[in-house]
């Protein structure tokens, strides 16, 4: 995880953060304010960039998803949901680099069943990441239920990378190989991650995502529908588990894997 | 001492198979003002950035050879232990401004620096006012003219005090004013004693230099006085360089004082007597006509056109006009007078706020672009823009693709674009790799694919050497006398005046002159209000009562 | 920013620390309570700062955004929610006057952060909000990168409307074809975006080398603000008023579920 921290002093690096936030933004911000609003949700097809920009550019991409989608929220959408927003684009565009390089030696141009079948299961893992810590952020703070967001997010996002990705990455990776800007070119040799509890970290990060949609759901559902929270109400003397609480370990699941990939 | 030594510098880039830099050897003294020029890939830029050690920390190669600067040898520098010695400007503006406002643009230097806010305000006030940018301190970069934005980088680099400047191509994506404008910035430093090492192609704007460099393959080939290298007109076209007109026109005669200037050729011809020959003038405004009552029939009409971007900004201004079958139409006026406006509503990118546009008879009202791209091609300023595909072949057959051309014909169309454009062999390439003339061809050739009449091209010679910038023209040509009709957009007069038959002239949005070529050009003046500065040749020819418009029409004409 | 309005005001003159602690105190605020009524006057107060940031004229563009934003959460959280009072029932749907007015309150409360966001937006650019982080201990290549991206939307904007331009003029129909084809349809765009965005890299990473970026690890800062009696003030209010409130909140009032 050193290298999100030694990266800022490559210029090229710091210029690609802002790159990528820039374009990430430019063409995020015609879609912004709509996925709030369900039912009319419009495909985004931005999202396939912090995939791939992870792919190629490592670290920036985690801090320019992070920094473009607040950028979006700059457009007029700014409120404290944006922190989980930052945090949930952080890791879509973290885990992409992180978990390519646990699980496959190769170069991520994506050719062949066994490749396509990995990097499928690394964007499902990076969007429902991104989904359940966004989902869970708004509910948390009372703006929308789990249920609404965090699904779109992570339908969308595992839609339009799955799809676009490969397209895109076949063309991309090797040019940008051969200009010298992946980013295992630009940073030297000892920042390159290498960890030993990768793998745990992977399990961990794992379970936390995947296992977080199926949770948030049931309890949403579940929990919500049954009237559980009408024990909630002022005069009610047990307060509910709800997502906000219920989530908790799931969150700490991902933080943790996060650290250790 | 001097400020710039250099000796058997030799580079290769990283993963390159030639040598980007072969042995140089160069010298320039304090104070002095050096032009470096040379065809696209000749090493200039190379050589720019072994200067401030940008090669080899920032570009990694294999490197040899040493630099002075000022004496000092700057093998173990690293560029910011340079900042103070040596500054350089890019050509690329837009990409070097990042800031909010004039002020802080140019602070942002002094500011790496460390040094106290009193200093840095004084710096500011210095550097803008060399560059004439004063009163200009609270202005967002974005709001400037490209001749503005680059003053601006250059005063941000100002800032830092550096004693040499080097200016890589600061004028190639510059309207003719904005050129103008950084050919006096660069003889301003000289004059406030800075040392000057500007890169450029445009031959005219380097009078005032103390010494002309010309590089190739990544050598010195010669360095002499401008008076000299600049008459020698078969030098400067070896190397990509346009020599000037009246050099050109004086190439094969004896005269022996060989004037650059409009002026001084006046005076040689009194003396010779020289004259132009009105027989011959009479036969080429006959020609002129002839070609006029050849065009087919209307393609293209415009009426009462008004264009308002939103935000109520009035683009187009009641225009009139059109275009017939077989014509080779250029666009001038300055930026912002509405060109790119007017081109858009003829492939119905754009559609009327008033009156309308007809494409082959039909109103392009309810057409959708695709339809209409079936007539109307249109090759964008920059390849960049719209190339995305793997190969030259998948690239080219994109539009046929779109516009639901038949599987079996789209090979063929391919097939004779790419040999159209002399790309052929080319089909497997990949298209990111090519140098930007043949990116430009693959544009082109991507166009004409979908086989439309009319083809339209945005700024099709920007950016390219001289040497491209003649290919690129005469395959319009060829493709004009084939029956396309052309259209293009343009701020080189050179372009217009060897290549189009009829100009049309905008200014903020209204035509002002629609003519042929010929007929445009004499009108000097009326073009001088709209900041258009005719070619040498043609300013001569108009001193004279006549209106030549190339090289080889004023040696036709000539009556020696 | 983009919506940053060159006006003079009490809140466009604060030190931009004052003012991202002010704007995360409101949020705060905005947190406390979940019933409507006490929202609603929380609401008027930063509707009252945006007068005094001369932001209404912002205000303009996002109305409609901010009605539709609480209408969908206040009908969310009805559906969501289940209190003992029931109002409406249909089937699985069914709304309790509870749900009902926390999902009220639940909407002012987005529209109190994002017209909060607004007034920020307004009175503050984008070089002093990059300076404030600084000033909050943010490293100096990181806000840098963040003013940057900043600064960068436009062009890209611009970019990318001339790219769909020019592939349209190819005969590129974004509009039509199923949901599938339609998503990749934006291979044409984004690879001339990407590809065009990562080729300026270099040259604005030389350009920045070439002006000493990276060069000492402290810097000075051309543009200067001093903390001044305003700025303690307007933090001391904030505070206080934000005191009184989890005290009015930790004794009952302004509640409807027991949830944040």
């Amino acid at each position: 995880m050193k290298e999100l921290f030694t990266m800022w002093k490559h210029t090229r690096m710091v210029v690609l953060t802002a790159v990528i936030a820039s374009v990430y933004a430019a063409v995020l911000i015609p879609f912004k304010p709509i996925p709030i609003i369900p039912g009319f949700t419009e495909i985004r097809p931005a999202n396939v960039l912090p995939i791939i920009c992870s792919l190629m550019f490592g670290p920036a991409a985690a801090w320019g998803s992070a920094f473009g989608n607040l950028i979006g929220d700059f457009f007029g959408t700014l409120g404290l949901g944006s922190i989980f927003g930052f945090l949930g684009n952080f890791l879509y565009g973290f885990i992409p680099y992180k978990v390519w390089r646990i699980i496959s030696k190769e170069e991520p141009t994506i050719k062949g069943s066994k490749k396509l079948l990995k990097y499928i299961f690394l964007v499902f893992l990076a969007s429902s990441v991104c989904g359940v810590v966004i989902g869970w952020g708004v509910d948390l703070l009372g703006l929308v239920p789990f249920s609404a967001l965090a699904n779109i997010i992570t339908i969308n996002n595992f839609l339009v990378a799955s799809i676009l990705g490969p397209f895109l990455l076949i063309i991309l990776y090797p040019r940008i190989k051969r200009w010298g800007l992946l980013y295992s070119d630009i940073l030297e040799e000892r920042e390159l991650p290498r960890k030993n509890l990768r793998g745990l970290g992977l399990i961990l990060i794992s379970i936390g995502g995947l296992g977080g949609i199926v949770l948030g759901n049931l309890i949403s559902l579940g929990i919500y529908h049954s009237g559980f929270l009408g024990a909630g109400f002022i005069t009610g003397t047990t307060g509910s588990l709800g997502i906000a609480l219920g989530m908790v370990p799931v969150i700490f699941l991902i933080l943790i894997g996060s650290m250790l990939l | 001492m001097k400020a710039i030594e250099v000796n058997a510098l030799t580079f290769t880039y990283k993963d390159g198979t030639t040598k980007a830099l072969d042995g140089i050897k160069f010298a320039q003294e304090q104070g002095e003002m050096v032009v470096l020029m040379g065809h696209t890939g000749a090493g200039k830029s190379t050589f720019s950035r072994c200067l401030n050690r940008l090669i080899p920390h920032f570009h990694k190669g294999n490197y040899s050879g040493e630099i002075r600067i000022l004496g000092n040898s700057i093998r173990d520098k690293r560029v910011h232990d340079l900042v103070g010695e040596i500054g350089l400007v890019f050509q690329d503006f837009e990409s070097q401004l990042f800031s909010t406002n004039v002020e802080l643009e140019v602070a942002f230097g002094p500011e790496n620096l460390c040094l106290p806010r009193g200093e840095i305000r004084e710096r500011i006030n210095e550097a803008l006012q060399l560059v004439r940018l004063k009163g200009f301190e609270r202005r967002e970069p974005a709001s400037l003219s490209g001749g503005e934005k680059q003053r601006l980088a250059i005063a941000s680099i100002l800032a830092i005090k550096p004693k040499i400047v080097v200016m890589d191509e600061p004028t190639t994506d510059l309207d003719p004013q904005g050129k103008l404008e950084i050919f006096s910035v660069a003889r301003l430093l000289k004059s406030e004693g800075y040392t000057v090492l500007f890169i450029e192609h445009e031959a005219e704007a380097v009078l005032e230099a103390d010494k002309i460099v010309i590089m190739d393959g990544g050598r010195v080939v010669t360095e002499g006085k401008p008076h000299e290298i600049l008459r020698d007109v078969e030098l400067l076209e070896n190397h990509g360089i346009r020599p000037p007109q009246i050099a050109k026109l004086f190439q094969e005669t004896n005269e022996p004082s060989l004037p650059l200037t409009v002026e001084e050729t006046l005076k040689v011809f009194q003396k010779r007597e020289w004259k132009i020959s009105d027989e011959k003038y009479t036969a080429l405004l006959k020609k002129d006509d002839e070609l006029n009552t050849d065009y087919g029939k209307k393609i293209i009409e415009v009426k009462d056109l008004e264009y308002i971007y939103p935000g109520n900004i009035k683009a187009i201004d009641n225009i009139n006009m059109e275009i017939r079958e077989g014509e080779f139409l250029a666009i001038i006026g300055q930026n912002g007078s509405g060109k790119t406006t007017l081109v858009k509503h003829f492939n119905g990118l754009l559609k009327p706020s008033k009156g309308e546009v007809r494409v082959a008879g039909e109103d392009t009202k309810g057409k959708r672009v695709a339809e209409l791209g079936k007539i109307v091609g249109y090759v964008f300023q920059n390849p960049d823009h719209q190339i995305f595909a793997d190969t030259v072949e998948e690239e080219v057959a994109f539009g046929p693709n779109n516009l639901g051309i038949p599987r079996e014909k789209i090979s063929l169309f391919v097939e004779e674009a790419l040999k159209e454009v002399r790309l052929e062999g080319y089909e497997k390439c990949d298209p990111f790799s090519l140098i930007k003339g043949e990116r430009q061809r693959v544009a082109i050739a991507s166009i004409l694919a979908a086989r439309p009449h009319v083809l339209i091209l945005d700024e099709p010679t920007t950016g390219l050497d001289y040497r491209e910038q003649k290919s690129i023209m005469e395959l319009l040509e060829s493709l004009n006398r084939k029956g396309h009709t052309i259209i293009i957009i343009t701020h080189s007069l050179w372009v217009v005046a060897e290549y189009a038959n009829r100009v049309l002239v905008l200014h903020k949005g209204k035509i002002i002159l629609d003519d042929q070529t010929r007929k445009v050009f004499s009108q000097e003046e009326k073009l001088a209000n709209s900041f258009l500065r005719l070619p040498e040749i043609i300013r001569l020819s108009n001193r004279m009562g006549r209106t030549l418009l190339s090289v080889d029409e004023f040696k036709y004409c000539l009556k020696r | 920013m983009f919506i940053y309005l060159d006006k003079e005001s009490l809140l466009h003159r604060l030190h931009p620390v004052t003012k991202i602690v002010g704007l995360l105190l409101l949020f705060i605020w905005a947190m406390v309570f979940n019933h409507p009524l006490y929202l609603s006057i929380i609401f008027v107060i930063v509707l009252f700062l945006s007068i005094l940031a001369k932001s209404l004229s912002n205000l303009k563009k996002f109305w409609i955004l901010l009605i539709i934003l609480a209408f969908f959460s206040t009908l969310l959280w009805s559906l969501f929610l289940r209190g003992p009072t029931r109002i409406f029932k249909l089937g699985f749907i069914q709304i309790s006057k509870e749900s009902l007015l926390y999902g009220l309150a639940m909407g002012i409360r987005i529209d109190t952060m994002i017209l909060s966001g607004i007034i920020f937006l307004s009175s503050t650019r984008t070089e002093d909000f990059t300076l404030g982080l600084s000033s909050l201990g943010l490293p100096f290549p990181v806000s840098f990168a963040l003013s940057l991206s900043f600064r960068l939307v436009p062009t890209f904007q611009a970019t990318t409307s001339t790219i769909i331009q020019a592939q349209k003029s190819r005969g590129l129909d974004l509009e039509s074809g199923h949901l599938l084809k339609r998503i990749k349809k934006h291979i044409p765009l984004f690879i001339p975006i990407l590809i065009h965005a990562i080729r300026n890299t270099d040259l604005l990473a030389m350009a920045l080398e070439s002006k000493g970026f990276g060069f000492k690890k402290r810097r000075t800062y051309y543009l200067h603000f001093r903390y001044k009696w305003q700025d303690w003030l307007s933090i001391a209010i904030l505070a206080g008023l934000i005191g009184l409130s989890f005290y009015l909140r930790l004794n009952g009032y302004g509640v409807i579920f027991r949830r944040i």
